[in-house]
């Protein structure tokens, strides 16, 4: 069984996050003392040099508001630019709000996206064999 | 190393996202007094991150217009350079013919109006030409929709002077020149006439027609 690069550690491991403490737990999970072992791995227990791609969250059309705001004003005035002049410049103030929200929003949230690890990994990857 | 005529090119054409953009301008030099501390952040940058070289088009005089230059890159075909230069200069020039002939012809109360500077007529009529509101194909359901979308300011630009330069090589007698053609559709342009601008109103006008589908939308 193939365990992705995206593995959970558990708070109280990252402090003692030497590889005995997971070997003992897969010791455990492949031992066949205590009745029929939980794991019966076909390929070695080892990571992939991959991470798996999260799934791209939708979000909602943004300045939907100031749009139809704009729409009006132009089927009022027959599409002039210089009476609407107002709501133009109020649409692009939005516009440019909602695009630094987006640019802002992506890279933080305290962990990497999923194309930077694999770029990283693929730089460093995990060693499979002591050269 | 070159060793004909022509000009080597130094600069790549695919930089990592770091490296900063030249300032080719003379000016760019201020005292440390004058700058707010998001300027001097930004010059504390440009001294440590490394810098793209500059392009040969661009020049440090006072007359390095870089919107010119966009639009003189994008009329050039095949290449040639000197070509598209020219036939800008020879716009320019019309223009300023045009504008000065207007002048001289018009009484005295309205020639405080006629603007006989070339360059600015043209950054009026671009701005006159750019598109606020674009349309966006959005698949939905199995169909695809015109979405009203709002652009980038690059496209924006991009748009309007794609549009120019069709016009004036797709529109035209077959003998009259590009510069002739160019200088009719800027001065109407810069008027709020023409077709340039008539196409910018249609793109308005499906986009107001299609607002129902704004909401389709996901970013």
């Amino acid at each position: 069984m193939f365990i992705t690069g995206a593995v959970y550690i558990r708070r109280h491991y990252r402090k003692a996050m030497s590889g005995s403490v997971i070997q003992e737990k897969v010791a455990k999970l492949l031992s066949r003392q205590s009745g029929k072992p939980v794991l019966r791995p076909i390929k070695p227990l080892a990571l992939k040099n991959e991470v798996a791609s999260r799934k791209l969250k939708k979000g909602e059309a943004t300045c939907v508001t100031e749009m139809s705001l704009l729409m009006a004003c132009w089927k009022q005035n027959d599409f002039n630019n210089t009476v609407c002049s107002k709501e133009v410049s109020v649409f692009y103030t939005c516009v440019e709000k909602a695009q630094n929200k987006a640019k802002a929003k992506q890279g933080t949230q305290g962990r990497l996206l999923p194309k930077e690890a694999n770029t990283l990994l693929k730089r460093f990857p995990n060693q499979s064999s002591e050269i | 190393m070159c060793v004909s005529l022509s000009l080597c090119l130094v600069r790549w054409s695919r930089y990592n996202p770091y490296y900063l953009d030249p300032d080719p301008s003379k000016d760019a030099r201020v005292p440390e007094s004058e700058l707010s501390p998001e300027e001097k952040e930004l010059q504390e940058l440009k001294t440590v991150s490394p810098i793209k070289a500059a392009l040969s088009s661009d020049t440090s005089s006072a007359f390095n217009d870089p919107l010119i230059s966009k639009f003189i890159n994008m009329m050039m075909q095949d290449g040639n350079k000197i070509l598209a230069r020219g036939i800008m200069t020879q716009t320019l020039e019309t223009i300023k013919r045009k504008q000065v002939e207007k002048y001289h012809k018009s009484p005295a109360a309205k020639r405080e109006e006629i603007e006989c500077n070339p360059y600015t007529v043209f950054h009026q009529a671009l701005e006159n030409c750019k598109p606020i509101i674009g349309l966006a194909s959005v698949q939905k359901g199995g169909k695809s929709y015109q979405v009203p979308v709002p652009l980038t300011d690059n496209r924006r630009r991009f748009l309007a002077m794609k549009w120019l330069i069709t016009e004036c090589r797709d529109n035209k007698h077959r003998r009259t020149h590009m510069y002739e053609k160019l200088s009719q559709e800027l001065l109407a342009a810069f008027a709020n006439e023409g077709n340039v601008v008539k196409r910018k109103h249609d793109l308005h006008k499906m986009a107001e027609a299609n607002r129902a589908y704004a909401h389709y939308r996901w970013w």
